[in-house]
């Protein structure tokens, strides 16, 4: 079935290509709604008892003396990040109906191919693979970006794909040492993720380091992590709407998601040993970024900041390396995908209809279009993290993950890891920014006096307030948001397994580095020296 | 009667009338009204019927939120002294205001959003106070804060109010991050997120010996922090005045039983932790006391008549607090109640003027002749402003007798002395505000602020039945309530209640009466110059007129600094990093062309690059 995910855009996007313009959007969506039928019959024939086994299998030999093969397979957590995916594709597709004009074709062959890599990258169980998708998804939301974005938008493309190119070559160096490592070991070449993390462990400290650092100046690119971020508020502001929606919903989850997959799940020695410094990254981010949300006029960077202010509790949680941090930051993906992919669309049915994003020209909606201001709030809300939407529960998962992390400080015993109270407390500074900015948003643009441009007339097609498509496209993420956030036990119970087999792992080289480390200060330095041992 | 099932509908029913009367409603705002207080006597009659058959020992009723390994959280409503007795007055209070906005936001376009609204504000308040687990706790607390939001900002065409609701979302925020960390240390402290499992650990017996007195004081702090920002303590109080910009039911609501109740109402449920952290507490008397006195200052000076309420309301919060502090549960727990009921009647007595006058302008209300129009009105402000000054027999006086009487321990002289003058300002200011009412005197000095606009008879009648209704419950509330101290004791399981003799309650009425008097001659009697005493010094009136400047040195040494870092961390972006790395990339875009003698694009040569880098290390290693 993960085959037919890849298949049946790929082949849409063909047939987008060579039929007729009028036909383009038709098939556009009937592909997505068709994917996302055929998704869920996944959630309905997974085995949710055995959610950390990868399921779906399904494998074709590409390139055998390299050991390089298309194979697919998929835990709970690949499974609810396609899930988020699926869900996300027909929303834009429908989204985009009156915001795209010319060049229909382009777009919407576009837009389905690259729901067909985010698929391959998700469910990828070959390095090779995934790393061929991986680099993939750029080229569609290259074209996305340089075709159908807004005034600036060669440059944002080129840098888009610039920053997250160079990133992920620098990753794939490291994957391929991996690779070769295991090379070495076996005797023969192979890419099957499953190996290759079994290998990976066996590295020593300083190859683990190495390792590790290559793969997260690739991957932080993509989350995107301070001071790599750069490229993501131009790019965010010059896509066109769905762009945006999948670049912040599933783009930026590539990063996380790889993180998790990868780095944590292959070199837990030097992930031990290098969570402090990452953490400090995300926690400055989620800081910095979040005080130039302040300072924006532009709706849409906003978001894109808070983007990043936003992923850097996703990091922060992963770095906790306790259950409850990587658990958290796994829904995260998955809310923040919802939240912040229906923030770019609340902004984007304002801009169809303004054809502006900056709260100095448009304010005071909430008079004039009722609907649109109580979604635009609604998701705010939720963004901001307030209890009972779904933000709050991965924010506080997040932070109370970071917080027990470490044991000793303020004299807390937590689980293994050495984050602790002190990030908490000042990541929790994040949350009362997030509040601030959002707060300062909303009462610019939604509440307030009514403003609008001089030049300002009655859209030709669209209605004052939204229309029963924009309503329907806004529904099912406003029902996920509410329903994650009143119940989130089964994400929680399903991604159980596969976090717990990794936290597992982390805990184990944690021990073992306590062991023969003995005092926290000299970790660092004991893995580097006596585990140079373990290599051949 | 089951209790489980009464629980269950007083804590659901305004969730279903929010639901019905946004969604159901949205353009039929009669029915949205009716269906809200349908839904909030529902809580009533619950919440009462469940104050009088349920057990005094504590119960919950829970059911399973989400489970995390193998640590669940369990969601449920908690049935003991505390929740019964606020959730009582919190559902009486909301009703009281629900009818009483019938009529004050009948031609209000947005009436049937206010009332939904208005049941998503009891909602959450109900289920904060009734709550049986940490989670739960904080949860409701936000989402009483979101409702204050929306309701303070109800007029969302004007900024005033957008930028008042933002004010008490974000500075009761800040206090929030303090909590939520409180409330995390509290549960690795105590391993558990059970409300009753706390109190059992805390609460007769003192501090366990396995847990630090460090970490209690910690966590006491913590937690207090919240109370500060919910409650409105000096220094995060700023927002509270502001939030005068929302409707005036709105602030009867806020500022009566509900929203800045919740910080006090907190301190109540984790009183026993609290008494467990003697630093804690002396730091709660300390800023208490002086919210208290400062917050005084101000209100003997404000014209505006929410204002005036507003401040006090401050006041009353710290003398709570004092109460607390100084370790009576019971003497913060019972000014809590008794406050709720004259507050809340003090602020709609306040509305029926300002709804009749147009204007805020106690002067100008005044002046139009309101308390001659308005009579019920009228003795309604009185009882409640009777109440509030602690004259004898109103409710009032009971409560801050045992606040004052509660302040006996070594070294809490002081705060007695201040919580003395906080109770002379409170009778002056509070007869400051009747007299300015009922003896306008057009030849005083007083000027108004702002003329009035009373209403042509068009409007309806002055005192309509929807407006009068609740000031009469709430009057005869006021009056009564004072008197069941002792129950509310029993109910609360406080042993022993110190009743104050004769000669501990004199000093109290005697600086409540010599704040009347002072009233009665700076503004009461005929010919009164009606300019308050504080006018002998032009420099104290102006310090307090203008908040003693506390808005503008945030604003100078907090907000704009900050923002001065926001937009450095953005010129950094803009003009250090983002270039930065920009032209390490185009610079090595350039040596690429340079490279390739400028005859492919810079993307083209890169994939190109790649490919070459991908495919020889391929070959490399598939060499070897």
């Amino acid at each position: 079935m993960l085959q037919a995910l890849i298949v049946i855009p790929l082949l849409s996007a063909l047939a987008i290509a060579f039929a007729p313009k009028a036909n383009a959007r038709v098939i556009a969506t009937m592909s997505s709604v068709i994917c996302l039928a055929v998704g869920v019959l996944m959630a309905w024939q997974f085995r949710w008892g055995d959610s950390g086994e990868m399921q779906f299998g399904w494998s074709m030999d590409v390139l055998p003396e390299l050991g390089i093969s298309m194979s697919l397979g998929v835990d709970s957590i690949a499974l609810w990040l396609i899930e988020l995916t699926l869900l996300l594709a027909p929303i834009c597709v429908i989204g985009s109906f009156s915001a795209i004009k010319d060049n229909q074709k382009t777009y919407y062959a576009w837009l389905t191919a690259l729901q067909a890599a985010l698929i391959g990258v998700f469910a990828a169980r070959d390095l090779a693979f995934f790393y061929v998708s991986f680099e993939f998804t750029l080229i569609p939301m290259w074209v996305l970006i340089h075709l159908f974005g807004s005034t600036n938008r060669k440059k944002a493309a080129t840098k888009f794909f610039l920053f997250t190119f160079t990133g992920s070559v620098i990753a794939l160096a490291g994957l391929v040492y991996v690779a070769w490592f295991n090379a070495g070991m076996m005797g023969g070449w192979s890419f099957d993720i499953a190996e290759l993390q079994q290998a990976a462990r066996r590295m020593n400290g300083t190859q683990q380091g190495w390792v590790l650092l290559a793969m997260m100046a690739g991957f932080a690119v993509k989350v995107p992590l301070f001071p790599v971020h750069t490229w993501l508020p131009l790019a965010h502001t010059e896509a066109p709407t769905a762009g945006s929606v999948v670049l912040a919903g599933v783009l930026l989850k590539l990063g996380t998601y790889a993180i998790f997959r990868f780095v944590l799940a292959f070199v837990p020695d030097a992930v031990v040993a290098y969570a402090v410094p990452i953490a400090v990254l995300a926690i400055i981010g989620i800081i910095y970024t979040g005080l130039i949300c302040w300072v924006q006029r532009d709706v849409k960077k906003l978001v894109a900041y808070s983007s990043v202010s936003h992923l850097g509790f996703c990091v922060l949680g992963l770095f906790a390396i306790n259950s409850v941090g990587v658990s958290g930051s796994v829904m995260y993906m998955i809310n923040h995908g919802l939240s912040t992919g229906a923030l770019f669309l609340c902004i984007g049915m304002m801009y169809e209809r303004y054809h502006t994003r900056s709260m100095d020209e448009v304010g005071g909606l909430a008079n004039k279009m009722p609907v649109w201001a109580f979604f635009m709030v609604f998701f705010t809300l939720a963004s901001v993290g307030l209890p009972g939407l779904n933000g709050f529960v991965s924010e506080f998962l997040c932070l109370l993950g970071t917080f027990q992390s470490g044991a000793g400080s303020m004299g807390v015993g937590g689980t293994v890891g050495s984050l602790g109270p002190w990030f908490a407390a000042v990541a929790g500074t994040g949350m009362v920014i997030a509040a601030i900015y959002l707060l300062y948003m909303v009462g610019k643009i939604v509440f307030g006096e009514l403003r609008e441009p001089a030049d300002y007339h009655v859209h030709e097609t669209l209605p004052i307030d939204l229309n029963g498509r924009e309503i329907g496209v806004l529904v099912p993420l406003a029902i996920g948001c509410v329903v994650l956030g009143v119940l989130p036990t089964p994400v929680l119970r399903t991604i159980e397994q596969p976090v717990n087999q990794l936290v597992q792992t982390l805990e184990d080289a944690h021990d073992h580095m306590l062991v023969r480390g003995g005092e926290d200060g000299v970790v660092v330095v004991a893995v580097w020296d006596e585990s140079e041992g373990d290599v051949e | 009667m089951n209790h489980e099932l009464l629980a269950l509908a007083c804590v659901t029913a305004p969730l279903l009338g929010f639901a019905v009367a946004l969604i159901g409603f949205r353009r039929r705002h009669s029915s949205a009204a009716a269906i809200v207080i349908a839904s909030g006597l529902v809580s009533l009659v619950a919440s009462v019927l469940l104050l009088i058959t349920a057990r005094p020992e504590a119960q919950a009723f829970t059911a399973r939120w989400f489970m995390i390994e193998d640590f669940s959280i369990e969601f449920g409503v908690l049935l003991d002294g505390r929740t019964l007795i606020m959730g009582s007055v919190v559902a009486l209070i909301t009703l009281c205001i629900q009818v009483y906005s019938l009529y004050y936001m009948a031609s209000d376009p947005g009436k049937g959003r206010f009332f939904a609204f208005l049941a998503l504000f009891e909602w959450s308040m109900l289920l904060f106070v009734y709550s049986a687990n940490l989670l739960q706790m904080f949860i409701f607390w936000e989402l009483v804060g979101l409702a204050s939001f929306l309701l303070i900002g109800f007029w969302y065409e004007k900024p005033s109010a957008v930028a008042a609701a933002k004010k008490a979302f974000l500075m009761t925020r800040v206090g929030d991050v303090g909590l939520f960390i409180g409330l995390i240390l509290l549960f690795q402290t105590s391993g558990t997120l059970d409300v009753l499992g706390i109190a059992n650990i805390f609460e007769p017996h003192g501090l366990p010996e396995s847990i630090a007195p460090q970490r209690i004081e910690l966590i006491a702090m913590l937690l207090f922090v919240g109370v500060i920002g919910k409650s409105a303590q000096f220094p995060l109080h700023t927002w509270l005045p502001d939030a005068m910009e929302g409707p005036t039911p709105v602030s009867a609501l806020l500022h009566s039983a509900t929203m800045v109740a919740a910080g006090v109402f907190l301190v109540t449920r984790f009183h026993g932790l609290f008494l467990d952290a003697p630093t804690t507490m002396t730091t709660i008397l300390w800023i208490a006391t002086f919210t208290a006195l400062l917050s005084s200052t101000m209100a003997m000076v404000a014209k505006d008549m929410k204002r005036v309420l507003a401040f006090s309301s401050i006041s009353q919060l710290g003398f709570m607090l004092m109460g607390l502090g100084a370790g009576s549960l019971f003497a913060g727990y019972f000014h809590l109640t008794t406050h709720a009921f004259f507050k809340a009647l003090l602020f709609l007595c306040a509305g029926a003027y300002i709804h009749s006058s147009g204007t805020n302008d106690l002067i100008a209300i005044g002046r139009a002749g309101a308390a001659r129009r308005m009579k019920i009105t009228t003795i309604g402000l009185v009882v409640g402003g009777a109440a509030l000054a602690g004259i004898p027999m109103f409710a009032g006086f009971f409560s801050k007798e045992h606040i004052l009487s509660a302040l006996h321990g070594p070294g809490q002289m002081i705060f007695k002395i201040g919580a003395f003058g906080a109770a002379f300002m409170t009778a002056y200011y509070t007869f400051r505000m009747v007299f300015l009412i009922m003896r306008p005197n057009p030849n005083s000095q007083a000027t108004p602020d702002e003329p009035a606009y009373p209403h042509d008879d068009a409007h309806g009648p002055a005192e309509p039945l929807a407006m009068i209704l609740p000031i009469i419950v709430l009057s005869l509330g006021a009056l009564v309530i004072g008197f069941f101290g002792d129950k509310i004791g029993a109910i609360l399981h406080v042993e022993h209640i110190h009743h104050p003799t004769i000669g501990e309650m004199a000093p109290a009425v005697v600086v409540a009466l010599l704040g009347v008097v002072l009233a009665w001659i700076d503004f009461g009697r005929a010919n009164a110059k009606q300019r308050g005493f504080v006018s002998l010094v032009p420099a104290a009136e102006k310090l307090f007129e203008k908040r003693w400047y506390i808005d503008e040195i945030y604003n100078t040494a907090i907000v704009r600094p900050v923002i001065m870092i926001a937009k450095l961390c953005y010129g950094t972006e803009t003009r250090g990093l983002d270039k930065g790395i920009d032209s390490l990339a185009y610079s090595t875009a350039k040596v690429g062309r340079e490279v390739a003698r400028g005859h492919v694009g810079r993307l083209q040569l890169y994939i190109g690059v790649a490919v070459v880098v991908v495919a020889s290390l391929v070959f490399y290693v598939g060499m070897r």
